[in-house]
């Protein structure tokens, strides 16, 4: 633990309203979420459906408006972004999603799907264009031969490395993975986790890693943060959460499968 | 005698581009009364193999086995008439599995009245108590739910009430828990278990997860590229597996790594279902191959309870 931080969430709530005039003001779905993720780590967050992890990640990503709270991203205050300023600064964020089968255009080949973050923040086409998708491509692990491939051609395993590599066109600076490993097999994910790591060391990079797997986050955070019904239940350490977790549903993850098993 | 027998099972796919072997040989022994786990990775067969016990098999698909029995019976010839009967499914999706439009009550209804010779209200009375054996807290509730309002576990549970209202009691179960939470799947996976020692079911868990397999499986069979290559109790495979393909299956997991050091992926990817095989399957993705793996189709090795395919002798795991 050292440095300053990359982003900071400070008693966030998030509600969706409740339909009809006179209906009661609806449960939030994040209620009071304080955390923060320093540079160059990887906070994991983990949670079940409806614990509120996938509103707060869209929240971050200035999906959907939050009711109260603060985010600060490089310690410039994310949530009063607007206009242009806002557009350059969403280069600093990269996205990663679960399904790269749904995340990558069918109709585009790899090139074209590469080089649209690149044309959207107004770099020009051509060999330089090319050469710097080619780059991009290695460093995740896949031969250049791969551009002119669509998506369905590729495995599961390696359309998630066009993911990565798509959100890394921009070298952000945070990526954000939505469990970018439910869908692979066990040792294609072992794959996806080593190149994330390596990533995560050459680039500099800091990570939000949301899963519901908590034993694959745990393995590569340096923090971890467990949600529940819009709470985060704990939050520190990682090694400190896996040794005592002070909550019964962090002790139920924990505990199913290989690791109970074995004991 | 085994309840299910499969003996050298392979199906094939003929397509305009060639053969697909979707299952090369697979060889499953499941004992009346115990869960067993089928674990392998995207492409190893596994599903294929659930649906041709089921008679599910697609058309077309060529079908050879040296046996393939369920409690004597020829599944080859009677799947279709035992799926239903003694064979049930419980899928992966429950949403897909109940129909949107239709209340649970009448759901099971049509389970019930198809498959017993009951009176209405006898059917009533059993679709509740289906529901309280699978755990469901409020049947009367529920009956009158739409799946809509139910929740994936609860749904889930639906699935299996409907599964015992046919009175199979062999049940393919194919990666259950997956679309499920964690917490949420090991209630079903308890459930199961529960249902198993209550009910003398017998239930094939189709996974590709090792902590399903360790959570509820009491043996288990371990698939790659549509060939059985290990079978044996749990306990012993987990703690010392003989075939390299499930060593690297096992150091994968996160679980097995120290915090933050690599994982040990797999290189390499599984063989084209349209290619032939010649030697071990696995021999070239394997860190111990020798010469003979590619030639010879490995011989059967032994410890213990468990069984696997390999060329290297057993004492070196």
């Amino acid at each position: 633990m050292n440095s300053t931080a990359i982003l900071e969430v400070r008693d966030l709530v998030i509600r969706y309203r409740a339909r009809g005039l006179f209906a009661p003001r609806s449960r939030p779905a994040v209620n009071g979420a304080s955390f923060t993720l320093a540079e160059r780590e990887t906070l994991g967050i983990v949670g079940e459906s409806g614990s509120g992890k996938t509103s707060l990640l869209r929240a971050i990503l200035r999906l959907i408006p939050v009711e109260s709270g603060s985010v600060r991203l490089e310690g410039q205050d994310w949530l009063a972004l607007k206009g242009d300023t806002l557009r350059l600064t969403r280069q600093r964020i990269g996205v990663v999603a679960q399904n790269p089968y749904l995340s990558l255009s069918p109709r585009l080949t790899i090139a074209e799907i590469l080089s649209e973050p690149l044309l959207a923040q107004g770099e020009r086409g051509g060999p330089a264009m090319r050469k710097k998708i080619a780059a991009l491509l290695s460093d995740c692990g896949l031969p250049a031969d791969f551009m002119e491939r669509r998506a369905r051609e590729l495995s599961g395993g390696q359309a998630q490395r066009v993911a990565i590599a798509r959100a890394l066109a921009l070298e952000p600076k945070l990526m954000i993975l939505d469990e970018p490993t439910s869908a692979l097999d066990v040792s294609v994910q072992a794959q996806i986790l080593n190149l994330l790591a390596d990533l995560k060391e050459s680039r500099g990079l800091s990570m939000l890693f949301v899963t519901h797997n908590l034993k694959v986050v745990a393995h590569l955070s340096d923090s971890l943060l467990v949600m529940r019904r819009g709470d985060i239940v704990e939050f520190g350490a990682t090694e400190q959460v896996v040794r005592e977790p002070r909550h019964d549903y962090t002790r139920e993850l924990l505990s199913f499968g290989l690791i109970g098993a074995r004991e | 005698m085994p309840l299910l027998e499969v003996r050298n099972l392979s199906v094939t796919i003929p397509t305009p581009e060639g053969d697909v072997h979707a299952v090369r040989a697979i060889n499953l022994e499941i004992e009346k009364g115990e869960i067993h786990g089928v674990i392998g990775e995207s492409g190893c067969g596994k599903t294929m193999t659930g649906m041709t016990l089921l008679g599910l098999a697609p058309k077309g698909a060529r079908i050879v086995a040296d046996s393939l029995h369920f409690d004597g019976e020829d599944l080859s010839k009677n799947a279709e008439r035992l799926r239903g009967r003694r064979i049930g499914l419980i899928s992966q999706d429950p949403a897909a599995a109940l129909n949107p439009v239709l209340s649970i009550a009448r759901q099971m209804d049509d389970v019930l009245r198809a498959h017993r010779n009951m009176s209405r209200q006898a059917r009533r009375a059993e679709a509740s108590s289906l529901l309280a054996a699978t755990g469901l807290p409020d049947p009367q509730r529920v009956l009158k739910s739409y799946p809509h309002q139910l929740s994936g576990g609860m749904q889930q549970r639906v699935v299996i009430a409907q599964a015992l209202a046919t009175g199979a009691d062999f049940l393919i179960a194919d990666e259950p828990t997956t679309a499920l939470d964690v917490s949420v799947g090991a209630q079903v996976l308890a459930l199961l278990r529960k249902l198993v020692s209550d009910r003398g079911l017998t239930v094939l868990m189709i996974t590709h997860d090792m902590d399903v397999i360790a959570e509820a499986c009491d043996r288990v069979t371990v698939l790659y590229a549509g060939l059985s290559v290990e079978v044996g109790p749990v306990g012993e495979i987990l703690q010392q597996p003989g075939h390299p393909y499930t060593q690297a299956l096992l150091a994968a997991l996160p679980d097995a790594a120290p915090h933050g050091a690599r994982l040990a992926a797999i290189e390499g990817s599984i063989p084209p279902p349209r290619s032939g095989i010649e030697g071990c399957a696995f021999a070239p993705r394997c860190p111990k191959a020798m010469p003979v793996c590619a030639r010879q189709v490995p011989p059967k090795r032994l410890a213990e309870a468990h069984r696997w395919l390999c060329h290297l002798p057993a004492s070196a795991p």
